[in-house]
């Protein structure tokens, strides 16, 4: 090779890995990191985007050299060098791959360790994923439950996560970590927050008809306000099962001597804790889903289903196939609310829809 | 014709005759299919009913075992029979008298023939082609429905079933019936003729596996017309959304990809037979040009690997339709289970989609550097790598699936270690080029476009390989990113550098080389600013297959909407090239590019059974500027003195 070509690759070579590190740097395209595992995967993003950049630049600068230097028009009809090959040259570019993959692999391998790795007084939180919402609760606070994940800044938290029906998945970007959730089992994922904000929380794995819907947030807050939140949240979820502590009987009382705003009110958690509005619309509960049919318009429904408003009601839930509203598919609600929601819970919601229904039925 | 044409025996029954409309139905041909495809669908109805009313069972027509026996599997075979693909297997079966082997289903008189079964393989090649043309355009259209709908927040068009189906539509029809077939169709018009021999193998083997490509694409886009819509769980089809939460048109996804995967697995067959056992004298292993060794050890993925997605998809189906447990964890099924199975084969299918690319490259970049390919036995040894590690690395594809984490380690390694055999391919390319003569027709410019692309989704498949990273992006728009630039920027070009590189030998006339080379810069300027931009969606946290996103993403999805149009502008030059140039191309001459492998010394196109005579090889096919260098002996006929005419 001579003397010339050298300077030229190399100059081509500066040339198309200044470009490549310029669209490295320029947009933002990675999310800020607001947990230490973010923190340590962007370091590996960035150690392996370096490798990227300097093959690149070889080829590209190989590539463009030899286009500019070694073409020839079609009437051209000599030959090139009958060269075969180079055994010297073979065995370098297996050897450096290879070393630069070897580096890749160990500090990836020792991320990912740091990464699980729990530490002490790691917070547990309680996932349940279905078609199409989270519900996040907290077992050391007497279950308080969530639509959102609310974390304490600075504490090792582990989710354990459990879906209902399909594959679900849960990815914070900010986070970096993201975990899929499966039916029969309990998958894990470990997060320890370090920047107090609010961020996106999506469903990555494709799960059905609202997928594309199935997001909520994740809120990272400073420790003492979370425990305030938390110790409020046990507060004010006690009235509805009573005040768990003490007796079951005072629970059954409280259910069955529920007065109709009460009821309501009791209907309406429901509603929102079991992601109904995430397919639905009902004006009550400021829900505007259109994946399932239109939860304003039941008098209507219950009518061509041909059937009275409160049983056409509580079917619907309990089995969502017995009557299909024309025009929205079949098999798309979860079969699964007649097993997961208690006997009071189903009651409240179905007298709490049929109220609604009822009032939008008069207007 | 010596060697090939032999004598008949007496055995052999007289051709049918009779009245014109008695042979136009009972003869094989499209109308027989027609009237047989529905006669099969009928029996098949008919045996679900009987069984169902002999058992009691209720509703007597359950609308899903009714559609799969009768119209998914019966109907089908009653088809195939109908346009004679089974017909001298059952009059040799049943003890008739077999029709004589008059060569009438062999070759391509008018355009007619290509409608029927046909049993030459330079007809079948292009039948793949123009079929799988077909499916791409209709693949390509489904993923500008895609954008049309992504060009902005929220929805506009279609609701989200009907979206989930558009890009699972999109994707199946992309490798099931593109790029995978694409490769099966250009590898069965050059093969044989590479290798010296008068066809395939198992010629009648070889119509039935084309036959059954339409089936399979017919039945994946017909299920947008199901009531529910198409299937919608991406062509990944985890469980248990497609086994137990989907509308009927789940199991035209399952169904349809049995018959292409049957359609591989008989290729595949067909070819290692016939690479193993007709190679012309002299042609030894060392000595079989590259593409034939891409298409071995592509073939051997195939046969290995294919039966895995076969029972992934039957296991999918049956918890559908006959309420097993395969992956029903209710019933003690496992969900990952499936992803295990699926990726068994679709993480080698990646490499089926990719070797054979590997080929067609060291073929054009060679002939058109003018030089030999640089390190031509580790080219040959690095695809035997890639095949035996492709096998150990399927689980990459499920490091956030909640598998045992222990696994993430082992499988991150094998994956990053298969970066090795490729990066040997794209260096040797490179150093073949280096100090060459350049000529940089189209082939050759879709070849160094792939060669850039593909580094680039190399890369970003080691970025992928490394688990934290890929913890991070899986799901994203990085993964859509990162497969477009490996099976767009990857296969798909060396699918087009294949097609125009063998485009003369196919149809005897030249493609407008102006119009190849305004393809080529449409495809790659658009083809980049369509999918690099994905990159960083990706890595922003936009999750894949989704109908509606953020608003912060509006801004690059509009712009990626806007140059996905652009790419498909791009596709009717070629198409307006191929068609043009296939009727009123200029004539083309036996060898156009001066290449030495086996089939540029026939004419354009190759005479019905290639080779007058068996040629002898005895050298290498790349021989590139070696003074007095042969790869092989042909007889003096007139193919050989066509070559030497100057070009």
């Amino acid at each position: 090779m001579r003397r010339g070509s050298v300077v030229a690759l190399l100059g081509l070579a500066l040339i198309a890995g200044g470009v490549a590190t310029a669209v490295a740097i320029w947009p933002t395209w990675l999310p800020v990191a607001a947990s230490r595992e973010a923190g340590r995967i962007h370091f590996v993003i960035w150690f392996v985007v370096v490798i990227c950049i300097a093959i690149f630049a070889l080829v590209a600068a190989v590539m463009v050299y030899s286009v500019l230097r070694f073409r020839v028009q079609d009437d051209d009809f000599e030959d090139g060098p009958s060269v075969h090959g180079h055994t010297g040259l073979e065995i370098t570019w297996t050897a450096i791959p290879f070393v630069l993959v070897t580096a890749i692999a160990i500090v990836s391998a020792i991320v990912l360790s740091r990464n699980d790795a729990q530490a002490e007084n790691t917070l547990r939180v309680d996932v349940v994923a279905q078609q199409f919402e989270f519900t996040f609760s907290y077992p050391d606070a007497k279950n308080v439950t969530s639509p959102v994940l609310r974390l304490p800044e600075g504490r090792s938290v582990e989710l354990y996560m459990r879906a209902l029906d399909v594959i679900h998945s849960v990815f914070v970007p900010q986070f970096s970590q993201k975990e899929d959730i499966v039916p029969g089992l309990v998958t894990q994922l470990h997060i320890t927050p370090d920047r107090v904000g609010t961020f996106p929380l999506e469903c990555t794995e494709l799960c059905g008809l609202g997928h594309s819907l199935m997001r909520s947030q994740a809120i990272v807050m400073k420790p003492a306000a979370f425990d305030a939140w938390l110790r409020q949240q046990e507060k004010s979820a006690a009235p509805a099962p009573a005040t768990t502590t003490t007796s079951t009987t005072s629970t059954s009382t409280t259910s069955t001597s529920t007065t109709p705003s009460s009821s309501s009110a009791a209907g309406l958690s429901v509603f929102n804790s079991n992601g109904c509005s995430s397919c639905h619309t009902l004006s009550a509960a400021n829900a505007t889903g259109t994946v399932g049919p239109d939860l304003d318009k039941l008098v209507s429904y219950a009518k061509k289903a041909k059937q009275p408003l409160t049983p056409f009601v509580h079917d619907s839930i309990v089995d969502p196939n017995k009557y299909i509203e024309p025009g929205f598919p079949k098999g798309v609600m979860p079969e699964t609310f007649g097993q997961s929601l208690t006997k009071t819970q189903l009651d409240a919601l179905v007298a709490f829809l049929v109220q609604s229904a009822q009032k939008s039925g008069n207007k | 014709m010596t060697t090939t044409a032999t004598a008949h025996d007496t055995h052999h029954a007289p051709s049918p005759t009779g009245g014109g409309l008695r042979r136009l139905l009972l003869g094989p041909g499209l109308l027989r299919g027609a009237w047989m495809f529905v006669l099969f669908g009928g029996i098949g109805f008919g045996i679900v009913v009987l069984i169902r009313w002999g058992a009691g069972w209720d509703p007597l027509l359950a609308t899903e075992p009714l559609v799969l026996v009768s119209a998914l599997v019966a109907a089908p075979v009653g088809f195939l029979a109908g346009i004679g693909a089974f017909d001298y297997w059952t009059y040799y079966a049943l003890g008739y008298p077999t029709r004589a082997e008059d060569h009438s289903g062999h070759g391509a008189q008018s355009w007619r023939d290509y409608f029927r079964v046909n049993t030459d393989h330079k007809v079948i090649g292009v039948q793949y082609l123009v079929t799988t043309i077909f499916f791409f355009l209709a693949g390509g259209m489904l993923a500008l429905l895609v954008r049309a709908e992504l060009a902005k927040p929220g929805t506009q068009y279609f609701d989200q079933q009907t979206f989930n189906g558009l890009f699972s539509v999109h994707a199946s029809l992309m490798i099931f019936l593109f790029i995978i077939p694409a490769f099966a169709g250009l590898a069965n018009f050059v093969v044989p003729l590479m290798l010296g021999a008068a066809d395939m193998a198992f010629p009648r083997l070889n119509a039935l596996s084309f036959w059954l490509l339409p089936i399979a694409g017919i039945m994946m886009l017909s299920s947008f017309f199901m009531p529910g819509g198409a299937f919608a769980c991406g062509w990944t089809g985890y469980a248990t959304l497609c086994s137990q939460h989907q509308p009927i048109g789940a199991i035209f996804f399952n169904q349809g990809v049995q018959w292409a995967g049957a359609s591989s697995i008989m290729t595949a067959l067909n070819f290692l037979v016939t690479i193993i056992t007709m190679r012309a004298p002299g042609m030894t292993f060392w000595r079989l040009p590259l593409l034939v060794w891409a298409n071995f050890t592509t073939s051997l993925l195939v046969v290995i690997a294919t039966p895995f997605i076969a029972g992934s998809q039957f296991f999918s189906m049956f918890d559908h339709v006959m309420h097993t447990s395969f992956f029903n964890p209710v019933g003690g099924g496992y969900p990952l289970g499936y992803q295990h199975i699926f990726w068994f084969y679709s993480h080698p299918a990646v490499y089926i989609m990719m070797l054979p690319g590997f080929g067609i490259m060291s073929e054009v970049i060679a002939v058109f550097s003018r030089k030999p390919i640089f390190g031509y036995r580790l080219m040959a040894l690095s695809l035997m790598a890639i095949v035996v590690l492709g096998f150990s690395v399927w689980a990459h594809h499920m490091f956030v699936s909640g598998m045992s984490s222990w696994l993430r380690v082992p499988m991150m390694i094998t994956t990053l270690l298969i970066a090795v055999p490729t990066g040997i391919k794209i260096f040797s390319w490179l150093a073949t080029i280096w100090e060459g003569k350049l000529h940089l027709r189209t082939p050759m410019l879709f070849a160094l476009g792939f060669l850039s692309m593909f580094v680039i989704g190399g890369l970003s498949g080691v970025m992928l390989g490394a688990v934290p990273i890929d913890i991070h992006v899986s799901q994203t728009y990085f993964i859509v990113a990162h497969i477009h630039y490996v099976l767009f920027g990857g296969s798909v070009f060396t699918i087009f550098a294949g097609i125009y590189y063998w485009f003369p030998k196919m149809t005897g006339r030249m493609y407008d080389e102006r119009l190849g080379k305004l393809h080529f810069w449409l495809t790659f300027v658009g083809f980049n600013l369509t999918f690099f931009p994905m990159h960083i969606l990706g890595t922003d946290g936009m999750p894949r297959r989704v109908a509606d996103y953020l608003p912060k993403y509006a801004d690059l999805n509009m712009f990626i909407s806007l140059a996905s149009f652009g790419l498909g502008i791009s596709v009717i030059v070629f198409l307006y090239n191929m068609i043009t140039s296939w009727r009123f191309g200029e004539i083309a001459p036996a060898n156009p590019w001066r290449a030495m492998t086996l089939e540029w010394q026939v004419t354009s196109p190759p005479p019905i059974f290639n080779f007058d005579e068996i040629p002898q090889v005895v050298g290498s096919p790349y021989e590139y500027g070696v003074p007095g260098a042969q790869h092989a002996v042909l007889a003096p006929s007139k193919a050989r003195e066509m070559e030497e005419v100057p070009v």
